[in-house]
């Protein structure tokens, strides 16, 4: 390892180029081999803080800085990037978006000649990363056909493989099943035994709070109470009570069977939502479901093909007008003005009617692309690719009251996601396998059945069976900021 | 379009690890496909004569399906651009352009479909071309796979919004109904911008996210030492000799 570790932020405030302050004089003191859990709601500026720490601002970023933060006692304004990278590494949110190579073993190699090491050394960290983080046996496998949890795996090791003394993560769980987040967190823990510094920044923070040996750091305000306005109910689905069925669905990609005979009923009236491991066909059976994903067998509502609106897990897809309200009524020659109001005050976007959707935050974006498939209102139902991330519990609660508003007007609802803690508070929890739907019911009746977690390969963490622990994760930050 | 690991459907070059061609040093795979390239200068019967003499190295190189796919995928350029220097100028001016075009196509796809992006940077600063340059030039080639995925995926979520909408609406048009003609050319520009600005944002987003993972890791370092070394071996100088022999005699032999 290079130095101690020891990261340090004094009285750091900063401001990116033409937006107003990300971090008002926050300061941070992190000793060598510590493991600190840095939480809170959207927007408080844990990413932001996760770059000062690490130098990335203010080398890449040339807002305006006050204060300063150090490295190893080393001032991250003074130090060149690329010497402040040898003491401290830093993981980003989107594994996908950090794999630089066409190969594992590349990946890991990049790094080390950024070293300037001899070649016995490069190969010597190169098996040793490979063994520790268990990537030997694809090694030579191109990053971008590994599975979510492999590419974080990956993006860790290629970091550790530069033995830097502090590690900086920013929502590495965010996109990670339970059982790589857990696997995850695991790693990390064992990284701090050996000595090295990890900060970590995570709206999914029940992983490790609780922890003797993590030290939790709330930031930013409490975030307020949302949800959708009771005054205005949502008009009831026309067709009644909408019944969807699936009938033998089957998808094939390129020579890969992703999903195979799947039979499913849902109801109008009840949020579902489905679980299951990183890569094991839920996008693909929502694309299937609105007739995106060629497929075998039938989807049927009311004995047509159903017509359903899906979210897309990226926002940035769908957005492109000039202003929040071109975006939501696009396309709509006859607008349901009495829907819009409602959208606008339920999803917290009232006062960005005339911001362009490019300049909202991640977490206003995600709100706004599903307020532009509410307005289009889909006759059947509304199918939703893990909208729960990257925000914070409170963001969860008003997406969980608004899809329960949605499912009371008779439409479907149909939910993936990895995150418990908003799965728990559906009303029906499916767990989907490699050879298809394991379990189904009602959540407190799925998450006690041992036999099919294991059999789609998840982990349950302790904190979703105890609930007051889930209590606290689903509304840790709605009342617990600092 | 270039992909690494499987390809979806025939769009992407894929990388073809069967191929002679893949164990063959980088430097010598862009100086061929350049010398390839320059044969587009060649009048026709010499041209023709080179054309037979790449397929069959096309064979050895177990590559001739790969290239055919490639030059299918321009099949509609191919056949306008013949149809139209045939008819307004000659079938041998039709012939040599839609020749030389299906080559060019050609040669790209060979150095393409057995070269790694790593291979691509480590021939690049062979050339001295700087680190930073090389190894950015090699990220765009990497890339190209992922932002064909990312249009499809733009292309999707604005079909779920009513954008693109199919064929069929279209087709009720009265063409000489200058209103609706306009109005769904607004459509199309409209349609057109909701794919674009998308596709710029995430562009962007992936690049800016790819430089900050780079710098994370040192990527500006004047320390940097690389890993792997260019070493030329028997097969890379038999074919640089091939490829001269074949370009003195297809150049000066009367």
């Amino acid at each position: 390892m290079t130095g101690s570790g020891a990261l340090v932020a004094e009285q750091v405030s900063y401001g990116y180029l033409g937006a107003g302050k990300a971090l008002d004089g926050v300061s941070l003191a992190v000793a060598p081999g510590e493991v600190v859990l840095i939480t809170g709601p959207s927007g408080s500026g844990k990413s932001t803080l996760a770059r000062c720490l690490t130098g990335l601002i203010p080398h890449l970023y040339h807002g305006e800085l006050q204060g300063h933060c150090q490295v190893d006692g080393v001032s991250t304004t003074d130090t060149p990037l690329w010497r402040l990278a040898k003491r401290a590494g830093f993981v980003f949110q989107n594994p996908g978006e950090q794999l630089l190579a066409t190969s594992v073993e590349e990946e890991i190699i990049f790094g080390l000649e950024n070293l300037g090491l001899p070649p016995e050394e490069i190969e010597s960290r190169l098996e040793e990363a490979l063994e520790r983080f268990g990537l030997k046996e694809m090694r030579h496998r191109a990053p971008q056909t590994l599975s979510g949890g492999e590419q974080q795996k990956l993006a860790l090791a290629a970091i550790m493989a530069r033995h830097p003394a502090a590690l900086v993560l920013d929502e590495p769980l965010s996109m990670l099943d339970t059982t790589a987040a857990s696997a995850l967190v695991e790693h990390l823990l064992g990284l701090a035994r050996d000595g090295v510094t990890v900060v970590l920044c995570e709206h999914r923070a029940e992983y490790l709070e609780g922890r003797p040996d993590v030290r939790v750091v709330p930031m930013g305000a409490a975030a307020p109470h949302l949800a959708p306005p009771s005054s205005i109910p949502l008009p009831a689905s026309a067709e009644g009570q909408v019944v969807l069925e699936v009938q033998g669905l089957g998808v094939t990609l390129g020579d890969k069977r992703v999903l195979q005979g799947l039979n499913l009923a849902l109801a109008g009236g009840q949020v579902a939502v489905i679980v299951g491991r990183n890569g094991v066909g839920k996008t693909t059976l929502l694309r299937a479901l609105c007739g995106l994903q060629k497929h075998e067998g039938t989807v049927l509502a009311d004995g047509a093909r159903p017509e359903l609106g899906l979210v897309f897990q990226n926002a940035d897809l769908q957005l492109f007008n000039a202003s929040v309200r071109d975006e939501i009524l696009y396309r709509m020659p006859q607008p349901d003005m009495a829907l819009y109001p409602w959208l606008l005050q339920a999803l917290g976007l009232g006062s960005y009617e005339q911001v362009p959707p490019l300049l909202l935050s991640e977490g206003e974006k995600k709100r706004l692309a599903l307020a532009t498939v509410m307005m289009r209102n889909p006759k059947h139902g509304l199918l939703l690719d893990e909208p729960a991330v990257g925000q914070d519990a409170a963001h969860k609660q008003m997406l969980m009251s608004i899809l329960r508003a949605v499912a009371q007007s008779g439409k479907v609802v149909l939910v993936t996601t990895h995150d418990l803690s908003l799965a728990v508070q559906a009303d029906r929890l499916i767990l989907l396998g490699a050879d298809g739907f394991v379990a189904d019911g009602p959540p407190h009746q799925v998450l006690q059945n041992d036999a099919a977690w294991s059999a789609v390969g998840l982990v349950v963490p302790d904190w979703v069976r105890n609930p007051e622990r889930r209590a606290e994760a689903e509304g840790a930050t709605v009342g617990g900021g600092a | 379009m270039i992909r690494l690991g499987p390809a979806r459907g025939a769009r992407a070059i894929v990388l073809r690890e069967d191929s002679p061609l893949r164990r063959v040093d980088p430097r010598v795979k862009l100086a061929l496909s350049l010398g390839a390239s320059l044969a587009v200068m060649l009048p026709l019967e010499r041209l023709i004569a080179f054309m037979a003499l790449y397929a069959l190295f096309l064979l050895w190189a177990r590559l001739m399906d790969e290239v055919a796919r490639q030059v299918w995928r321009l099949k509609w350029i191919l056949i306008l651009l013949f149809l139209v220097d045939w008819l307004i100028i000659s079938l041998d001016l039709a012939v040599i352009v839609t020749l030389r075009l299906t080559l060019l196509a050609g040669t790209f796809t060979v150095f393409f479909a057995t070269t790694k992006p790593e291979e691509l940077r480590l021939a690049l600063e062979w050339l001295r071309v700087p680190h930073r340059y090389a190894f950015s030039v090699s990220l765009a080639f990497q890339s190209v796979g992922l932002l064909d995925d990312q249009w499809r995926a733009i292309r999707e979520a604005q079909q779920s919004r009513g954008a693109w909408s199919p064929p069929e609406v279209k087709r009720g048009l009265r063409w000489n109904d200058l209103r609706a003609q306009v109005s769904a050319a607004t459509l199309a520009v409209r349609d057109m911008v909701a794919l674009s600005v998308p596709a710029i944002v995430l562009a962007v987003k992936h690049a800016w996210a790819m430089n900050e993972a780079a710098y994370a890791r040192g990527f500006d370092s004047p320390e940097r030492v690389p890993y792997h070394r260019l070493k030329m071996t028997g097969l890379d100088w038999l074919l640089l000799t091939g490829a001269l022999a074949t370009g003195v005699i297809l150049v000066w032999v009367k």
